[in-house]
């Protein structure tokens, strides 16, 4: 089987590296050999993985080192459960430097050096949204073939998937990069499932699971672990191996994305009842004006 | 089009507007379009020369333009010899600049001067992802360290500073305050600001005015001001032309207390707003801060050109009255006195380049500027251009020095300049280091109008005989009858033989 | 000393007179606010010392001097090899400004390159756009056959995307569908400008050979007799590239250079302006991957490229800058070999000529310290040649070296009782030189034109060989490849010593002796 590279993309704070990690553990549990590659420079898309805070990353090395071409494969990379390979791409403390090029000194860093060399899948778990050109380096050609984007019922994780499904259609054309589907982690908002189904339908892709909220997740979680790993025969356990397979059988069908206006959210939003229809004599009105 | 020579001004303007239509037949429709605004051919009388200027330059169209960093390093800070000027990115933009505007000095270089040496932050993977400031303040204690004679620093910015968001200016305040207020000026003059070199050279004229004049207030001079202080404004040194009129300025009996830049040094700077008057040569470079100065300290500017006697008797005659009988008398007597030497200069070349037509292309103020000194040796300029002119350097080259017809191209591209030689065979090409060879291989006669072609200086009447050799050196060279090859048929002889 | 209209005077003497001395004197005594004479002075002095060298060597942020450019340099240097090929660099067009100048400055000849003049527009929204007009734009008006993209820290820092720039490009109908346009990130803060050689070369190989950026299938190799030539970022291209052709044709190998810049470099003046010149035709380009194998001048500037090679099934050798007897051996031998021809006794006989050479003037040399710097390759090939001569290397330092480069020299140290003591400086620049000047006291140094400041200042006699070489016209027409390049630079090295020999001994009734005029 030749080598699939997907990649979880989605709103900070949504439960992406948690949704990422349980879906690839299970994946691995199924035979799969896996690279995961963080490009968040909070260096946590592999923590459940190696049951540890953070990981070096490649950037941090790197600058100790001097330079990206003083490292090692071995100095970046940790094994973890099941063998699933671990880096990090790292990167700055907020408000300093550029992150995006981190992420694109990262990448090219592994590449050159063999780091996809015998696995089946490469993950790349990218922060909260395509902000500059470094952060789309997971989906330029040959790279990411199918972009998975976790979202939930809120608005704001809806906005930023429609984003991302702008930025996936920008490099969809001239490169191969598709729109995997959507993946719902429920936050418990009102018609959530209904909703992450329209989205997905607005987008031209599928609502490729819905992942019920489960305290479990968060058991896992304080013990550094997956749920996969921590309560393999829980219920959630079997949520994550569902979806695992989903996306395994998923291959070579991800779609160009058909992204909406904002007006066409806000409408969508409204079907449901989310939002009421807003009443232009109150926009710009403070509380106290309202009374 | 027709191989003779167009010889009245109607055919001359008729060519020129044909050509300028040919050559921008080669564009794409929109690029064309945004094309023709920078082409023209002057009209007499017109207040300005009907182009378009300071604008974004075309993509893929080889333009000969630079960038801010160029304005502010390369021109504006560079030649301040005293201080040490970081260039604070990657090595490359360092690299190239180094040494090579030839602005000359004198000092102890690497101890007390450092004007011919490249400092570099040489930015590495590491300082774009992880932001530089850090780097930036170590590398100010090592400057300090090793060159403890330095009289101060400035940071040049190159473009990934302002794109990572680096923030130089608090750095450089905690490093002044901790070297006990010592100047330490950020620049944010990165390459991608701005259309070309000249918001360089406003950002680094903003940065003396922010980073040394607010700064040295109220410090002590090293001299009593007097009656006849000036500063010479906008003059690089360039093969020694602040000197060349710096002798003319001190010999009509002023004082000359800064050169900006050229020789400069960071003394000179912080003495300039006890200035007299401001003398300004390069206007498009250092307007900004004469015309803060005069504001802020009512120190009044004068333009002056002192390329060609015609205009140095001129700029020195208006410079004069500024000031009282005194001076006036003095400019008269080194008018007087230089006399001889001109016409000297003038009987041995003007036989020899008279009638002879030039096409220039080149920066800031030499566009116009020369010309006079063409005419003086009987030349005539069928051609200029700005590579970073703004609207006012247009409306001067209008009024002041360009004739009816002659044929205007704003931030010209490599074609448009090629094209326009090819047709309009001028005796003499002036302009850049990129040009130069184009056209020699083209086997036109050719000068570099920046550097002097490693010649100068070109100001003031010493640099005017320099100025008529080297023309004269560069029309009346005997390679020029070289190029084609005796067996092979001469175009122009067939042409002439065949009419 | 007025001017005077019969005998004019230029910078060179025009200051030396006696108003402009006493008037530079004016304005440094009153206006300058100068440190004191004796204060510089102390200074002087105390950066010759071993303190002031400690000191510079602990440096970690600041660079002073270094000899390396930027990676893109080396990208537009590539491209100009290839036939009808414009380069266009995405990105900051002051960089491109800067490239053709300090190319023309070095060659004496006009670099056509173009710029995507990207803006602070551009620096937020992405410089799609500036591509998509600019490849439009430099298709129309300068009628490449071929136009190689690369990039400035600009575009790099932004992340822009070459592939899918170009693709959308193309779609958008700024270039023909199948118009040429390989491609190479080549950002500046990485490397320096022989890592652009490398991704610039790899860039074009990969296009041709491996599908044109997924617009055709990959093409399945067809080994043949024909062996590749690569020369590296070399500033004696167009003498070296000449010299390098020669001996092929003498050795009767069919042979591809890749990359050929010796004409675009050095065209005529004869009335017409030549933007394209000569180069490796596009169809050879494409081609050169059924080649038998490659062999590369400088290894330090195909990291990259080589194993690209290599991994489509050809042999490759790697070369460090081959200069003089031994090194140029092994040229030929590996030629020969890979290709399967004899050595002629042409060749053999120029050899001998150059041997004979040494072993007229090496009396000159034998024992000399030299301290030398440049790109890697090229420090090894001059390191190994001054060996042969029986001159000694004290000091070997190249700011574009790294840890692998240190190590093979010091090998090459090791391999000969003239390398003893000699030390390797990867990564350290000319102001590192010039403490270890003043401190290892070497005879010559050989570097590039920007060893005139450290000539200046140390006293230390400068040999210029490297690049770039601005102050001195043509050397770059003569080789220093072949055994006829070994001549040249043995010819530049004795003429230096020579005209040293005389300087320091033709005062009257001084050193009289000594100033012979047989040597």
């Amino acid at each position: 089987m030749s080598l699939r590279q997907i990649a979880f993309y989605g709103k900070g704070g949504i439960g992406k590296s948690t949704t990422s990690q349980n879906t690839l553990a299970a994946l691995a549990d199924l035979g799969q050999r896996i690279l995961i590659v963080g490009c968040d420079p909070k260096a946590d898309s592999t923590r459940l993985m190696l049951h540890a805070k953070a990981q070096d990353t490649i950037l941090s090395l790197a600058a100790e080192a001097g330079s990206v071409e003083d490292l090692e494969l071995e100095d970046v990379m940790k094994i973890g459960y099941k063998d699933i390979r671990c880096v990090e791409s790292g990167g700055p403390e907020p408000g300093v430097g550029c992150a995006g090029r981190g992420v694109i000194t990262s990448i090219n860093f592994l590449e050159e050096n063999g780091a996809y060399d015998n696995i089946d899948y490469v993950s790349y778990d990218v922060l909260g949204d395509v902000v500059c050109g470094g952060f789309a380096m997971p989906i330029r050609e040959n790279k990411a073939q199918e972009i998975y984007i976790v979202m939930s019922g809120e608005m704001m994780a809806m906005y930023a998937a429609n984003n991302i499904s702008k930025g996936i259609l920008k490099y969809a054309n001239s490169g191969g990069v598709r729109l995997g589907g959507l993946i719902c982690n429920e936050r418990q908002t009102d018609k959530e499932l209904e909703l992450a189904e329209s989205l997905a339908k607005k987008l031209g892709t599928q609502l490729i699971h819905f992942v019920p909220r489960d305290n479990i997740v968060q058991h896992a979680e304080l013990r550094r672990m997956t749920v996969i790993e921590y309560a393999p025969d829980s219920r959630q356990a079997d949520e994550y191996r569902t979806l695992a397979q989903k996306i395994h059988n998923n291959a070579g069908r991800g779609v160009i994305p058909t992204p909406i206006s904002m007006d066409e959210l806000e409408d969508l939003l409204m079907e449901h009842g989310i939002i009421s229809a807003v009443d232009e004599t109150q926009v710009g009105k403070t509380a106290s004006q309202l009374v | 089009m027709s191989v003779s020579t167009p010889t009245t001004i109607q055919e001359v303007k008729d060519r020129n507007r044909a050509l300028i239509q040919e050559v921008l037949t080669v564009y794409p429709e929109k690029t064309a379009k945004r094309r023709a605004k920078h082409l023209n051919v002057h009209e007499e009388g017109k207040s300005d020369c009907g182009v378009k200027s300071n604008i974004k330059s075309i993509p893929g169209v080889m333009t000969i333009r630079g960038c801010a960093y160029a304005g502010s390093k390369g021109v504006v800070w560079g030649p301040i010899k005293d201080m040490i000027h970081i260039s604070h990115g990657p090595v490359g933009c360092g690299q190239y600049s180094w040494a090579a505007r030839r602005n000359y000095y004198v000092g102890t270089t690497g101890i007390d001067t450092f004007g011919t040496m490249q400092f570099t932050s040489d930015f590495q993977e590491k300082d774009i992802v992880f932001g530089g400031d850090k780097k930036l303040a170590k590398l100010i204690d090592e400057i300090e360290v090793l060159f403890p004679l330095n009289k101060g620093i400035s940071v040049q910015s190159e473009c990934p500073i302002g794109l990572i968001g680096d923030d130089i200016e608090a750095v450089s305040k905690n490093k002044s305050k901790e070297y006990g207020g010592k100047t330490i000026v950020p620049v944010r003059c990165e390459g991608f600001r701005g259309v070309s070199q000249s918001l360089g050279h406003h950002i680094a004229n903003d940065a003396i005015r922010d980073w040394v004049f607010d700064k040295s207030e109220g410090k002590e001079l090293a001299f009593e001001p007097g009656p006849y202080d000036v500063a010479i404004i906008g003059d690089y040194n360039i093969g020694g032309d602040a000197w060349s009129s710096r002798i003319l300025l001190e010999e009509m009996g002023l004082r000359v207390i800064a050169q900006w830049s050229g020789d400069g040094t960071i003394a000179e700077l912080e003495a300039t707003p006890k200035a007299k008057l401001n003398v300004l040569h390069c206007y498009r470079s250092m307007n900004y801060i004469s015309r803060h100065m005069e504001e802020k300290y009512g120190i009044p500017w004068v333009e002056y050109n002192f390329f060609g006697p015609t205009k140095i008797e001129e700029s020195l005659r208006k410079i004069a009255s500024y000031f009282d009988e005194k001076i006036q008398a003095g400019a008269e007597a080194v008018i007087a006195k230089y006399r001889a030497l001109t016409d000297a200069v003038i009987a041995k070349y003007k036989p020899r380049l008279q009638g002879k037509t030039v096409m220039l292309y080149v920066g800031g103020l030499r566009p116009r500027h020369v010309i006079g000194a063409y005419e003086d040796l009987g030349m005539n300029v069928v051609g200029t251009g700005y590579e970073f002119g703004h609207n006012d350097d247009y409306q001067r080259t209008a009024q002041h020095y360009v004739k009816d017809g002659t044929l205007i191209y704003d931030d010209v591209t490599g074609y448009e300049f090629e094209k326009f030689v090819e047709t309009v065979k001028p005796d003499l090409v002036g302009s850049g280091i990129k040009e130069k060879y184009v056209f020699q291989k083209m086997g036109v006669p050719f000068r570099q109008m920046h550097s002097w072609d490693y010649s100068g200086p070109y100001h003031g009447y010493d640099g005017f005989a320099i100025f008529a050799r080297d023309m004269d050196m560069a029309i009346n060279s005997p390679v020029w009858k070289l190029p084609h090859a005796p067996w092979k048929a001469d175009p122009e002889y067939v042409a002439i033989a065949a009419e | 000393m007025p001017q005077d209209a019969e005998h004019i005077k230029d910078h060179f003497e025009l200051f030396r007179g006696e108003e402009y001395k006493d008037m530079i004197a004016n304005k440094r005594a009153n206006f300058e606010n100068r440190h004191p004479e004796a204060e510089v002075e102390r200074v002087r002095e105390w950066a010759k010392t071993e303190e002031y060298k400690d000191l510079n060597f602990s440096r970690e942020a600041l660079v002073v001097n270094p000899a390396k450019a930027c990676q893109p340099l080396g990208a537009v240097f590539v491209a100009v090899g290839f036939e009808g090929t414009i380069p266009f660099v995405h990105g900051s067009q002051g960089c491109v400004a800067y490239y053709r100048s300090h190319f023309s400055r070095h060659f004496k000849e006009p670099t056509s390159c173009v710029s995507s003049s990207m803006t602070e527009d551009a620096a937020v929204f992405g410089g799609l756009n500036n591509m998509i007009d600019g490849l439009a734009n430099t298709y129309s008006m300068y009628k490449p056959k071929m136009i190689a993209v690369s990039t400035t820290c600009m575009a790099e820092v932004i992340g822009d995307d070459l592939n899918a720039f170009i693709k959308t490009a193309r779609e958008k109908g700024s270039i023909p569908e199948d118009f040429d346009v390989p491609f190479a990130h080549t950002p500046a803060f990485v490397g320096s400008h022989i890592t652009g050689y490398d991704n610039a070369m790899k860039g074009v190989l990969e296009y041709f050979w491996d599908g044109k950026a997924g617009t055709i299938e990959k093409t399945v190799r067809v080994p043949n007799a024909k062996i590749n030539f690569l020369g590296g970022f070399d500033g004696y291209t167009v003498g070296n590239t000449r010299e390098v052709k020669r001996i092929f044709d003498m050795m009767k190998v069919e042979y591809t250079i890749l990359g050929d810049n010796s004409d675009v470099w050095d065209t005529p003046t004869d009335g017409e302006f030549r933007m394209y010149d000569g180069g490796t035709t596009l169809e050879e380009a494409g081609q050169a991957v059924h080649a038998r194998a490659t062999i590369s001048m400088q290894e330090f500037c195909t990291e990259k490229t080589l194993p690209f090679i290599a991994a489509h099934g050809q042999e490759t050798v790697a070369l460090n800058h081959p200069i003089g007897v031994e090194a140029t051996d092994r040229f030929v031998m590996e030629v020969a070999r890979l290709a399967g021809v004899e050595i002629p006794d042409d060749l053999a006989k120029e050899r001998g000529r150059l041997v004979d050479a040494i072993a007229d003037s090496n009396a000159h040399i034998h024992g000399k310290k030299f301290a030398i710097y440049g790109d890697p390759d090229l420090c090894y090939g001059l390191a190994q040649f001054v060996m042969e001569l029986g001159g000694e290397p004290v000091v070997v330092l190249s700011t574009n070296g790294n840890k692998a480069w240190a190590a093979k020299m010091q090998d090459l140290f090791d391999s000969s009782p003239f390398g003893a003591g000699c030390k390797a400086y990867p990564g350290k620049d000319l102001w590192h030189m010039r403490s270890l000047l003043f401190t290892e006291k070497p005879d010559f140094l050989i570097g590039n034109t920007y060893g005139k400041y450290l000539e200046r200042d140390t006293g230390v006699p400068l040999i210029r060989v490297g690049f770039p070489i601005f102050d001195r016209h043509h050397k770059h027409r003569y080789p220093v490849w072949g055994y006829q390049g070994g001549l040249n630079v043995l010819v530049t090295i004795l003429d230096r010593i020579f005209e040293h020999m005389d300087a320091n001994t033709n005062v009257p009734s001084q050193t009289d002796y000594s100033y012979d005029i047989i040597r």
